[in-house]
């Protein structure tokens, strides 16, 4: 098999549904930006791309008509770009880095772009006309259970606490605006967004650039977190402050064969090694990473221990918590806790202060992490996360010499 | 020149204020609510607009968040509502139609005020006062004529929105254009019962009032009453508000209520109870001490958490001042009231028993009579100004001169004389005039006693405020069962009373309503269904009397309960379908049958005050009467027909809601919001002219030509309704948000009110929905648990989850 190199990885800022920097901007054209950023940081002509691939957990109404298609045509690729839409809810944006990886691999493809892209302000988690079927549910509803019950089941089996929910979501939120204030997310790229204002009785459309991730509350203390009523079960643990956020954005991939590397002139980041997929129950699908990261490092023959960095999706602290205990990692705070130098994973935070804008996170994960191996010279990466309906995926990459 | 009410101001912005700028919103009307600038600003804030507002803001925010609601439809009453100081915005008065004043208590304030208002008011705009106690001629005294012509008394109780009365005060140059207009605007608008007073203080319902206080708390510290025990008497069984004295001051406030008393003992040098007014001294401590009542949290009683979070009940001790436990007193007297029907048996009674209790009631009840008959002409013209007072203002079942009646004049005014009460002289002359009470019929006509002519006078009332109980007196019942009658309206519409305890549904009641769907398809050109119970806000139907069922259900004879419930579709169907129009005029509480029942007619004009909703899942059932098919067709059918709708759960999720979590209107206007009401439908704001409005709503049908509804089929939502309704029962049932049965009933719902296993869009005949709606209904009702629920509402009134 060939190789599949990763040139180029950007995002736009995640910004918070509804009274965010992007509640009332198109996600087609946060995607657009996307397209257009990975493009101008890895200098090669749109022309060069065969096709761009798109994540999406809710690919209708303005999401839908083929967004991938739809977005390359608005960002001015030239005809011969191809487009598709791909859904695997929440790794849909690495599900589509990794399918161009593989078309690549295989060769049937030299230069192509894995993207993803949510806007929960405008398509709502669950879509606009969810239609469970009525039978099954009635025989199993578990598949349609709503994230957040989810993630109570995992709290409650796997005996994770209120107290060990609100201290990880407190170090995501201090990584975070650490990182936002240094300017460690070298992989945004600032983006063009509207917000319509009523003037007097007319309204007007005001444009701005947004630059930076708007949900990161750097005030948080785990006292204020633990004053949060839990929100999906009348005695539960999860509350709002300990789950992921609920975010708009957009995020895309350059990969590249190696004979593509060479003709363009470029300088590959890393290589995707490896991408797995794994099923567990519907009930507790936070689980999922618990299986996908073993089954993908078994892939790659590689151990925990050669992992230098982590990007496990915080959905919910609950989960995310459980997975990085079997993996081994949570006992050993030091890879995780805000004030350590030596941690390695999530390092600027998770999704509970960055948001989780579902089909774009896989996307969004992966250029954090080429950002952060880059910074770190980490050998390889992994990226992983839980899937609606009961899955993990879980990518690993290996960062070029 | 027509007069119109267009923008008012509202000078004011406390309780009151705010309770009067939230009635005139909900009218429609635009209001300016003015308040002071604070005293205490800093320099920086004086610039600052929004602190120069802080006081008003506060008092608007207070309004928007009282409880209960003062507004109708916050969300589009408040808009209507802008706010302001006095030194910035003083100036807008010149565009306002009238001006009303609710600021603080205080003749010079309030005289400035009037001068400032005299300058920049517009011509012809009408000026009125809210004060309760300061007599208006002292304020306008030294206003322009102009003014002077357009300035009155205005006086709202509190709360604005559920007190009924409105006092009007003319001023002596008042035009009477001014007055008749201010007195149809009142009663038209704002839904209130207009009693004419006179400039003297504390004008009716607070003279009267605050002396019936005053005398209870005097003779409860003679005779060494307890407060639980003066409660016990003048509440409920007296026929006054549940509160009865004490709890009602609390509710008041103590501060408010001494003010009221001492500013009666200066005012009224001449009144011949001014001791009365003479605050005791045990309550004068208590305002020092803070104790207000209900503000304060603790008046005369108050509760108290105990260490193992236990609330105990505690009053006062007016002896030692000190709070000690509660008991529920009682005479025996009280034990005797209780076996009685009527509200003018109690009243008998209790007045001529002999115990302790009895004893102080009496005196108390006479000496209100006494004082009630000296005050005409002083406060005001006749008994009925006074009468519709404390009905209107202190929610009593009846005036003085009504509970006078009940208590028999002769007898009673004997045993006052016997007892050395000096009996009032124009009570005396009427006596020897023959006459022996102080209202009669006389061809169906209600009249009033004058003392001024010594004769009786045909009472004055709008064609509109039809009164049933005297249709009833005048032998306008053309059939009746015990729990329902059919009551001829006039004009061919005739109407269906209720009249059972909370006016709740039962067999009786639903075979009445087939065979008089018949009289009126025989005699008659159209119904109403309405009826006038008393209280606040009343019941216009609670519910459905459940006893029946029940005892079927435990008898297992389900098949009975079956051919019951087809019953009730056949007599809800018939009325739906009749040849003849059908509306309801449902106020106050409208619950479970009795939603349906209104949910089923031509239209329904409504009371603003509607607390409406579909509440049989609190009682562990489904509603059985067609309410969820009625309420499903509202939500869908009130659009264009060519209006395609894309996403029924749209529609679907906020109708299920609605019936699964047994939601209740806060208003009408609300029920309107919900679906309840359609947009055909009627809001009345006066609660007497309902009646009325209903029947003129059928004239109005029948006029424009009449013809039955078409029996059209209904799309549904269907499956797809129960595949999202089971999905999310389950995320319910695992955050422990809902309890088992509860769940096997909202299922029941949703597949009633989603037309059962069908595709979405299906058409579907209300016969399709009705035997869903049957078999749901005598499913649950085999269920022990079902069983168990209604049970439990029937000896609690308070649902049971299971």
């Amino acid at each position: 098999m060939k190789e599949a190199y990763i040139v180029s990885s950007v995002r736009t800022p995640g910004c918070r549904r509804g009274k965010g920097a992007f509640g009332q901007t198109r996600p087609e054209e946060l995607l657009v930006q996307a397209l257009n950023g990975v493009m101008e940081r890895a200098g090669v002509g749109k022309e060069a791309v065969e096709d761009v691939m798109t994540g999406c957990a809710f690919p209708e109404a303005e999401q839908g008509l083929n967004i991938g298609r739809v977005a390359a045509q608005m960002a001015k690729f030239p005809d011969s770009a191809c487009g598709a839409t791909v859904n695997r809810f929440c790794s849909a944006g690495l599900e589509a880095i990794s399918l161009q990886a593989m078309r690549i691999k295989a060769g049937w493809c030299e230069v192509a772009i894995g993207s993803g892209l949510e806007s929960m302000s405008i398509v709502p988690m669950g879509g606009n006309m969810p239609r469970p079927h009525p039978e099954w549910a009635k025989e199993c509803p578990d598949v349609y259970m709503s994230m957040g019950v989810t993630a109570e089941n995992v709290a409650t089996r796997y005996k994770v606490t209120r107290e060990m929910q609100d201290e990880f979501a407190y170090h995501s939120h201090m990584k975070a605006a650490n990182a936002t204030k240094n300017g460690l997310f070298k992989e945004i790229v600032p983006t063009q967004a509207a917000r319509y204002v009523e003037k007097g009785s007319t309204w007007v459309k005001e444009t701005f650039t947004q630059t930076f991730d708007d949900g990161v509350r750097d005030t948080t203390t785990i006292e204020g977190l633990a004053k949060l009523r839990p929100v999906f079960s009348a005695t539960g643990s999860v509350t709002a402050g300990n789950s992921s956020q609920t975010t708009d954005g957009a995020a895309a991939t350059l990969l590249m064969s190696g004979d593509a590397v060479k003709k363009y002139g470029v300088k590959p980041i890393a290589k995707v090694i490896a991408y797995a997929v794994a099923g567990c129950r519907a009930d507790e699908m936070g689980v999922g990473p618990a299986y996908a990261v073993p089954k993908a490092l078994a892939m790659a023959g590689l151990k925990v221990e050669d992992i230098g960095l982590w990007e496990l999706n915080e959905a919910f602290a609950s989960q995310c918590i459980y997975a990085m205990q079997q993996l081994g990692l949570y006992d050993k705070k030091e890879l995780w806790v805000s004030d350590s130098d030596k941690r390695i994973i999530n390092i600027n935070g998770g999704a509970i202060a960055l948001g989780h804008p579902l089909g774009c996170t896989g996307a969004k994960l992966c250029a954090q992490l080429m950002t952060g191996m880059q910074e770190k010279g980490a050998k390889y990466g992994v990226e992983s996360m839980c899937i609606g309906g009961g899955m993990g995926a879980a990518a690993i990459f290996e960062l070029c010499e | 020149m027509q007069r119109r009410i267009r923008k008012v101001a509202v000078i004011g912005s406390g309780i009151m204020g705010g309770g009067i700028a939230a009635l005139l919103a909900g009218a429609g009307v635009e209001v300016l609510l003015l308040d002071i600038v604070p005293f205490d600003l800093t320099d920086d804030q004086k610039k600052d607009p929004k602190a120069r507002n802080r006081m008003v803001q506060a008092g608007f925010d207070a309004a928007l968040k009282s409880k209960p609601p003062l507004f109708y439809d916050k969300k589009n009453d408040a808009p209507m509502i802008s706010i302001g100081n006095l030194d910035d915005d003083f100036n807008k008065l010149a565009d306002c139609d009238w001006i009303i004043e609710v600021v603080v208590e205080n003749l010079k304030i309030k005289q400035q005020l009037f001068k400032r208002i005299e300058g920049v008011r517009k011509a012809g705009s009408i000026v009125s006062s809210n004060t309760s106690g300061i007599p208006l001629k002292d304020m306008s005294a030294d206003l322009n004529k102009e003014m002077r012509q357009h300035f009155l008394g205005t006086h709202f109780f509190n709360p604005v929105r559920y007190m009924h009365l409105l006092e009007l005060i003319p001023g002596e140059e008042t035009l009477p254009e001014v007055l008749d207009f201010v007195a149809n605007y009142g009663e038209v608008m704002l839904g209130k019962g207009i009693v004419w007073a006179k400039d003297t203080p504390n004008f009716i319902g607070n003279r009267i009032g605050i002396h019936g206080i005053g005398k209870a708390m005097q003779i409860m510290l003679e005779d060494g009453l307890t407060i639980p025990e003066v409660d016990a008497i003048f509440g409920a069984p007296m026929g006054r508000p549940k509160t009865a004295i004490f709890k009602t001051s609390d509710l008041v406030g103590l501060d408010t209520m001494s003010h009221v008393s001492s500013n009666t003992y200066d005012l009224c040098v001449d009144d011949e109870e001014r001791d009365t007014f003479i605050v005791p001294d045990f309550v004068k401590k208590m305002v020092e001490n803070k104790q207000l009542g209900n503000k304060t949290k603790g008046g005369f009683y108050k509760k108290e958490l105990t260490p193992d979070w236990k609330w105990l009940r505690k009053v006062i001790d007016p002896k030692t001042g000190e709070y000690v436990d509660l008991d529920k007193p009682t005479f025996p007297c009280l034990d005797a009231a209780k076996q009685c029907a009527t509200t003018a048996e109690k009243l008998q009674t209790i007045v001529y028993g002999d115990d302790k209790g009895a004893k102080f009631a009496w005196k108390v009840a006479a000496a209100a009579a006494i004082y009630s008959a000296n005050r005409i002409p002083e406060i005001s013209d006749t008994i009925v100004e006074i009468d519709n007072a404390m009905k209107w203002g202190y929610n009593f079942e009846m005036g003085p001169f009504e509970t006078w009646d009940a208590i028999g004049v002769e007898k009673s005014v004997a045993k006052m004389e016997a007892d050395g009460m000096a009996v009032p002289a124009n009570v005396k002359k009427m006596l020897a005039s023959g006459a022996t009470a102080f209202y009669k019929l006389e061809n169906g006509k209600k009249m009033f006693f004058d003392f001024a002519s010594n004769g009786y006078k045909p009472m004055q009332t709008s064609e509109k405020a039809i009164v049933l109980a005297d249709l009833r007196a005048a032998g306008k019942v053309v059939k009746s069962v015990p729990s329902c009658s059919l009551i001829d309206l006039g004009d061919g519409v005739y109407c269906i009373e209720f009249h059972s305890k909370m006016n709740a549904l039962n067999g009786e009641m639903l075979d009445f309503m087939k065979e008089a769907g018949e009289y009126v398809k025989e005699n008659g050109v159209g119904m109403v269904i309405g009826n006038q119970a008393g209280g606040m806000p009343g019941a216009f139907s609670a519910g459905g009397d459940l006893s029946y069922m029940l005892g079927l259900a435990k008898a297992g004879k389900f098949d009975e309960i079956d051919t019951f419930i087809k019953g009730v579709h056949e007599g809800i169907m018939g009325t739906k379908y009749a040849p003849y129009p059908v509306v309801a005029a449902p106020y106050g509480l409208a619950l479970g049958g009795g939603c349906e029942i209104c949910l089923s007619a031509d239209r329904i004009v409504a009371h603003a005050d509607l607390f409406m909703g579909l509440v049989e899942i609190g009682a562990g059932l489904v509603p059985g009467g067609g309410g969820m098919i009625h309420l499903w067709r509202n939500f869908i059918e009130s659009k264009p027909g060519v209006g395609k709708i894309t996403d029924l759960a749209g529609f679907f999720i906020q109708a299920f809601m609605s019936v699964a979590q047994a939601k209740v209107s806060s208003s009408a206007a609300d029920a309107r919001n919900n679906g309840f009401l359609r947009p055909t439908d009627r809001i009345v704001a006066n609660k007497d002219n309902l009646i009325g409005e209903a029947k003129k709503e059928v004239l109005k049908m029948v006029d424009d030509g009449y013809a039955p509804p078409r029996k059209t089929k209904t799309a549904v939502f269907g499956r797809e309704a129960l595949g999202m309704i089971w999905a999310e029962m389950l995320n319910m049932k695992s955050g422990g948000y809902i309890t088992p049965h509860m769940e096997f009933i909202a299922k029941k719902i949703a597949v009633c009110m989603a037309g059962g296993d069908v595709p979405q869009g299906t058409l579907v005949s209300e016969e399709h929905l009705m035997t869903l709606e049957r078999e749901a209904f005598v499913d649950l009702w085999r269920t022990e648990n079902t069983q168990k629920m209604a049970e439990n509402i029937m000896k609690t009134g308070k649902p049971l989850f299971l």
